[in-house]
């Protein structure tokens, strides 16, 4: 369980002291979580602190009962490998690594044995409906099939938590609204899937929505029944 | 072989540079192998010179060095004072030689003269010379060419080679080329060299011993027994040239130092901005769970492997440029002047591939400490 317990963090620009996130609490139960609020709502800074890119200022994000904060950036990193899976909404992938490689690469970091990173990246390649593009570079992939192998990563250390960041941001609807299942589906496997966007719509799609404003937790909407 | 793949495709990505920078590395790699090549050469082309020489010790007067041509300082009853030191050292023969040399830096252009006492030959001072036209004893107005010198100067038999004013001397003999000194000598009776010079001294005596006897312990008493003079066993010439050799080899190392110095830094420059182009990369890779020391040691291994690519190149660049000088100095004075050996080729290598870790070491610290907001632009 990942949660959030009275995160703050603040910077400064220049003279200026800016709150980007705000006495936030919350525990992240498995599902679909949206985190909608306009742009400079702290969505993104909030997401830096949940998955341990950044440290807060104030108060601590616990994954079952760990305090991230506490850890080493390297300890962080270690985490991150094993309990949580990211899709950006672009410098998903690495440029010069094919979709397999870069399927197999969170596997290298795990130690997993290059034939058995094969076998499974291929898969993961096959159930994101990419197993033909596995030899391509990113550069040869559409925006939509980007996504997907980056999906596919994410999953490949089987993480119980998944973060996505604008994942359609930059896609057609078609192309985003399969990311979305892809995602629906981790959520339904009983993943936790935390959706960060702007895109309201989008939001609708998930079993709870959390509203930012100002880098506080404005309301938790919970979606309803046959909804979720 | 996903490392190895992000380490090999970004330095292709990147062909030009990549290439430019390996040039910077083969040329200080070869560079500093030839330059080094010419000491060991050298140490080669004595053992090999002095593998030659028959006489065990070589007796000349204090204060001179082996194969200096100097005025003749030995004087002439020194010889038999060795003679009659030889039933109690097991001295078996002393040979008395005067040596005079002509002409100016130009191999081509100079001559050495080595005089010989009657009845001996050049064969009884280097057993391997052999001989390919005429006779072996210069007798009273004779002069037998060493095979190097003979080509060069068209000294057949015949020819008279005009010493001095006062001496002639007509070619008798020819030797074979052996690819050695003794290919550039002119072996003449010790009478006309001492006749030009004005004197009756020699410039030194070479000493052969029985089977049984220890070179160095003949010399020792040599000098012991009598005033004024040095005697050198070819150790102790070995021993004289390796300290000279190893003094040129650390100036010739710090003159490629500096091509080494500039190779080195276009590796850094390159891998730095191969670093800065793709901190989003790095960002990333931290951002999925890789560790510092995993990007550390990528960007090392990049320079790395410039470094090794470098340095093999430079090194068979450097063992062609010997090949080439070795070409040069064999037509020319019969030696074999340059000499890419094992231990200069591991040397080579290892300072290739040490200047690739130096270079690599602060752009794969940077890499190594972005921090994943800023690199991936979320700050």
């Amino acid at each position: 369980m990942l949660e959030a317990l009275d995160l703050h963090k603040h910077y400064h620009q220049g003279e200026i002291d800016v709150v980007a996130v705000n006495h936030f609490t919350y525990a992240f139960p498995p599902g679909l979580t949206a985190i909608v609020g306009p742009s400079g709502s702290g969505k993104t800074t909030l997401l830096n602190l949940l998955a341990g890119f950044d440290v807060p200022s104030r108060g601590e994000v616990r994954l079952d009962g760990q305090p991230l904060s506490r850890l080493s950036e390297d300890a962080r990193a270690e985490l991150r490998l094993r309990y949580m899976g990211f899709v950006f909404q672009q410098w998903n992938l690495i440029p010069t690594l094919t979709a397999l490689e870069n399927v197999a690469f969170p596997l290298m970091l795990a130690g997993v044995t290059p034939k058995e990173r094969v076998n499974r990246a291929r898969h993961l390649l096959e159930t994101v409906g990419l197993g033909q593009r596995a030899a391509h570079l990113p550069s040869k992939l559409s925006g939509g099939e980007q996504q997907r192998v980056a999906i596919a990563r994410a999953l490949a250390l089987n993480p119980p938590i998944l973060f996505a960041d604008e994942p359609t941001g930059n896609l057609d609807s078609a192309s985003g609204a399969r990311v979305v299942d892809l995602l629906l589906h981790q959520a339904q496997e009983g993943r936790t899937v935390i959706l960060v966007t702007h895109d309201l719509e989008l939001a609708r799609k998930a079993a709870r929505i959390l509203h930012l404003r100002d880098g506080k937790l404005l309301r938790v909407e919970e979606a309803s029944l046959e909804r979720a | 072989m996903e490392v190895l793949a992000l380490v090999y495709r970004n330095l292709r990505a990147r062909p030009i540079r990549s290439i430019l920078t390996l040039l910077g590395i083969v040329v200080a790699t070869a560079s500093m192998v030839l330059f080094l090549s010419f000491g060991e050469g050298l140490r080669k082309a004595l053992g090999a010179e002095l593998s030659k020489v028959g006489p065990a010790i070589l007796v000349i007067s204090e204060g001179s060095e082996a194969f200096g041509a100097g005025y003749p300082e030995l004087p002439p009853e020194l010889l038999g004072h060795i003679k009659a030191l030889a039933p109690e050292l097991g001295i078996t023969r002393a040979i008395p030689t005067a040596v005079f040399a002509r002409g100016g830096f130009d191999p081509a252009s100079s001559f050495i003269f080595q005089g010989l006492p009657a009845g001996v030959t050049a064969q009884d001072l280097y057993p391997n010379v052999r001989l390919a036209a005429g006779r072996l004893d210069p007798g009273q107005q004779g002069a037998v060419v060493g095979g190097g010198i003979a080509e060069r100067n068209n000294l057949g038999l015949g020819k008279t080679l005009r010493l001095s004013p006062q001496v002639s001397l007509e070619v008798v003999g020819v030797l074979e080329r052996s690819g050695g000194l003794t290919d550039s000598f002119i072996y003449v009776p010790i009478t006309a060299i001492q006749t030009i010079l004005n004197t009756q001294n020699y410039s030194s005596i070479l000493v052969s011993i029985g089977p049984d006897q220890s070179a160095e312990r003949v010399a020792r008493a040599l000098e012991a027994r009598l005033e004024g003079i040095k005697a050198q066993t070819t150790g102790d010439v070995m021993r004289f040239a390796e300290r000279a050799v190893r003094i040129s080899d650390l100036v010739r190392f710090g003159i490629s130092l500096v091509a080494l110095i500039v190779g080195g830094l276009l590796v850094a420059n390159t891998v730095m901005m191969s670093v800065y182009e793709r901190i989003r990369e790095f960002g990333l890779m931290r951002a999925l769970g890789a560790k510092r020391r995993f990007i550390f040691g990528l960007v090392l291994l990049e320079a790395l492997l410039l470094g090794v690519v470098g340095g093999l190149l430079g090194l068979g660049l450097g063992q062609a440029a010997s090949g080439l000088v070795n070409w040069y100095t064999l037509r020319e004075v019969g030696l074999a002047l340059s000499a890419v050996t094992f231990r200069l080729a591991s040397f080579a290598l290892l300072v290739a591939v040490v200047l690739g870790l130096l270079a690599g070491f602060l752009p794969a610290r940077t890499a190594s400490r972005i921090r994943v907001v800023e690199a991936l632009g979320r700050v």
